[in-house]
């Protein structure tokens, strides 16, 4: 975390500060200095600065009373500065979609404090108007399990980019749901390396021994890749982290079907070349370009690497055999036009 | 003497402006809050400065007119600024808390929220094994807090998609694999709609508070479409769709047990979909490549060999 020095962001501090301590009474000065990222030192200073604050003539409810001991801060209930504040349509939207959605994550407790607080916010913003879905893959509890248990998992896992079922070693590092999908991060015995896999596209999946990691392989799951620099792609929440083995590909398409790439991981901008939008994708597996080049249609193409070029026709090719279709339309050579 | 840290100005300026009954003038404010500059110019610069700060931070500054010279008048309304005291039980409070650190939305709002709650700074008690939920679609999406404040405000909302203009009573805003929609009334359609709220083209109009009027039996669960073959405002047909053991687990988990209405013995499964958009559902066969083949009715079979034929063709044309 970045230090805050701007008076804007030690104002927000300062006063969500005052805030939880209104809630909580008393609290040791290293407990509040850690959970709000400042060191003890810090801390104080900014505590009895605001100490000195109030509204002539100073009245004990005007008059920020806060009080520092050598090892504690408290201060009273009922401070004009401390007590809950209104949330913009903005803020009240991220508290109540993060609530939900963690309701919504299977297994979770629906009737707990967190359901409770929840009802007592939608009731204070005006109603429940926010639902957040998440899938429930049948072997979610599982991989959970074995990760609160540090367990090692063995699969067979379908992979969508290769179009290929494999058997792994699994020691689960990280859990969680993006883009409609549940994923887990793990250190993948088999690959000897750190990979992500689909929750539901793991067909089996058995509890094996303790779970093994390598020294060094949480830090390429570190979120801000700082750990993990030299050693591997730093993992964000990305659904798909381009990884050694894939590949750029250069596609042109349709503006009408642009959106279609819109949420694939592009490798830059899109441009705007002859009125067709071109832009540059890390392709993970052939299976994964052929699903997203059936789904441009005929419109797109591929412009680099020419390797790629008849992907998409031989795959839709391939596809309409079950059609069992006699006229697999007209090949190279055979095109005519008016 | 020792220059006046700006944080302690500004958090006077915010105390005397909660407490004062009435506006008060910029010279009056600067003799209650010290650490505003003598000189009049710089005075004015250095109060507006505050003044703006204390706004971006959602502080409601009122601005009046007031007799006298200076001819306008500054307070906070503590009814604008405080929000009624929700009650949260510290276990509560902790929870919130921990829902804000397990969900990723891209910006760090929900922790500022926390804040003004008297629930903020980062918990000591979330483990690393908990499940984090991304919903970091929500970023660059505008529209998403102003169509929420339309709906807790029982505002009907104007607002264009597809190329058209849409005027629709807000009954709720669903977050469903990957992307946020609006639930609502169509005005126009006369009908129960469903939008996807990143392909809005223009900034939603909100509408004055308690202008929606949702039928009396109006259910945001049921009135949402889920699938995307469902979106369309074509005829309902239903399509027949046969799905290979090595996806239909998977595919059979979204669409629900319900939707198959044959089980093979080598594992695959027939599923039977409702449709009103058929290019959403070609789409969507096309994605499990050769692992799904439409059965039937010959028009949606036919649709997608079609698409197949034309990339077929699209792939043997020179460039």
């Amino acid at each position: 975390m970045t230090a805050v020095t701007d008076t804007a962001g030690r104002l927000r501090r300062l006063l969500a500060i005052l805030a939880w301590l209104a809630q909580v009474g008393e609290a040791p000065i290293d407990a509040v200095a850690a959970r709000f990222d400042l060191t003890p030192d810090a801390l104080v200073t900014e505590l009895e600065m605001a100490a000195c604050c109030g509204v002539p003539p100073y009245t004990p409810d005007q008059l920020m009373e806060i009080v520092v001991t050598d090892t504690t801060v408290s201060t009273l209930v009922g401070l004009a500065l401390a007590r809950p504040r209104r949330l913009s349509p903005s803020e009240g939207f991220a508290l109540a979609a993060s609530a939900r959605a963690l309701l919504a994550v299977p297994g979770s407790d629906e009737s707990g404090a967190l359901s409770h607080a929840l009802a007592k916010l939608e009731r204070a913003l005006g109603g429940e108007q926010i639902g957040v879905e998440l899938d429930a893959p049948v072997l979610l509890p599982l991989v959970r399990e074995a990760l609160a248990g540090g367990r090692r998992l063995s699969i067979t896992y379908y992979s969508a980019s290769s179009d290929r079922v494999t058997e792994r070693e699994i020691s689960p590092v990280r859990l969680f749901a993006s883009e409609g999908h549940w994923y887990v991060d793990a250190w993948c015995a088999t690959a000897g390396d750190v990979r992500r896999f689909r929750v539901d596209r793991i067909g089996a999946a058995e509890m094996a021994g303790k779970a093994e990691l390598p020294a060094g392989a949480a830090g390429r799951l570190a979120d801000d890749g700082s750990d993990g620099a030299g050693i591997g792609p730093p993992a964000g929440l990305d659904a798909f982290v381009p990884g050694p083995e894939s590949r750029r590909v250069r596609l042109s398409v349709e503006p009408s079907t642009a959106w279609l790439v819109e949420s694939i991981p592009a490798a830059g901008p899109p441009e705007v070349v002859d009125d067709r939008v071109e832009l540059e994708v890390f392709v993970g597996g052939d299976a994964w370009l052929e699903r997203l080049l059936l789904r441009l249609g005929p419109g797109a193409r591929v412009v680099d690497p020419p390797a790629y070029r008849s992907l998409a026709a031989d795959a839709a090719a391939r596809v309409l055999r079950r059609y069992g279709d006699p006229e697999p339309a007209d090949r190279p050579g055979e095109v005519t036009t008016e | 003497m020792q220059r006046l840290d700006r944080l302690e100005r500004v958090t006077d300026l915010l105390l005397v402006l909660l407490a004062t009954p009435h506006p008060l003038s910029l010279r009056e404010i600067a003799n209650r809050v010290p650490g505003y500059p003598d000189s009049h110019g710089a005075r004015r610069q250095a109060f507006e400065r505050d003044k703006r700060l204390l706004r971006d931070e959602g502080v409601p500054v009122l601005v009046v007119p007031i007799d006298g010279e200076e001819q306008l008048g500054y307070r906070i309304d503590p009814d604008a600024y405080y929000l009624p005291d929700l009650g949260l039980e510290a276990e509560e409070q902790a929870a919130l808390n921990l829902a804000v650190a397990g969900v990723h939305l891209g910006e760090p709002i929900g922790h500022d929220a926390l804040g003004k709650l008297g629930a903020g700074g980062e918990s000591p008690l979330r483990s690393a094994a908990a499940p984090l939920v991304d919903l970091r679609s929500v970023d660059g999406l505008t529209a998403l807090p102003l169509l929420f404040d339309a709906s807790r405000q029982a505002a009907v909302v104007r607002f264009g998609y597809r190329g058209e203009t849409r005027h629709v009573d807000v009954a709720g805003l669903r977050f469903r694999k990957g992307h946020w929609y609006l639930v609502g009334f169509d005005r126009d359609r006369g009908e129960a709609r469903t939008f996807r709220v990143d392909r809005i083209d223009t900034a939603p109009e909100v509408g004055a508070p308690n202008s929606a009027e949702l039928p009396a039996d109006f259910d945001v669960d049921r009135s949402f479409s889920r699938d995307p073959w469902r979106f369309g405002d074509g005829d309902e047909v239903d399509v027949d769709v046969l799905i290979d053991a090595a996806e239909s687990g998977r595919v059979v988990g979204e669409l629900g047990p319900e939707a198959v209405v044959e089980q093979r013995d080598d594992g695959a499964a027939v599923v039977r979909l409702s449709v009103t958009d058929e290019h959403a559902l070609v789409l969507w066969v096309l994605d499990l490549l050769d692992h799904a083949e439409v059965l039937g009715p010959p028009s949606a079979r036919a649709a997608v060999v079609d698409r197949l034929r034309a990339c077929v063709t699209a792939g043997g044309v020179e460039r």
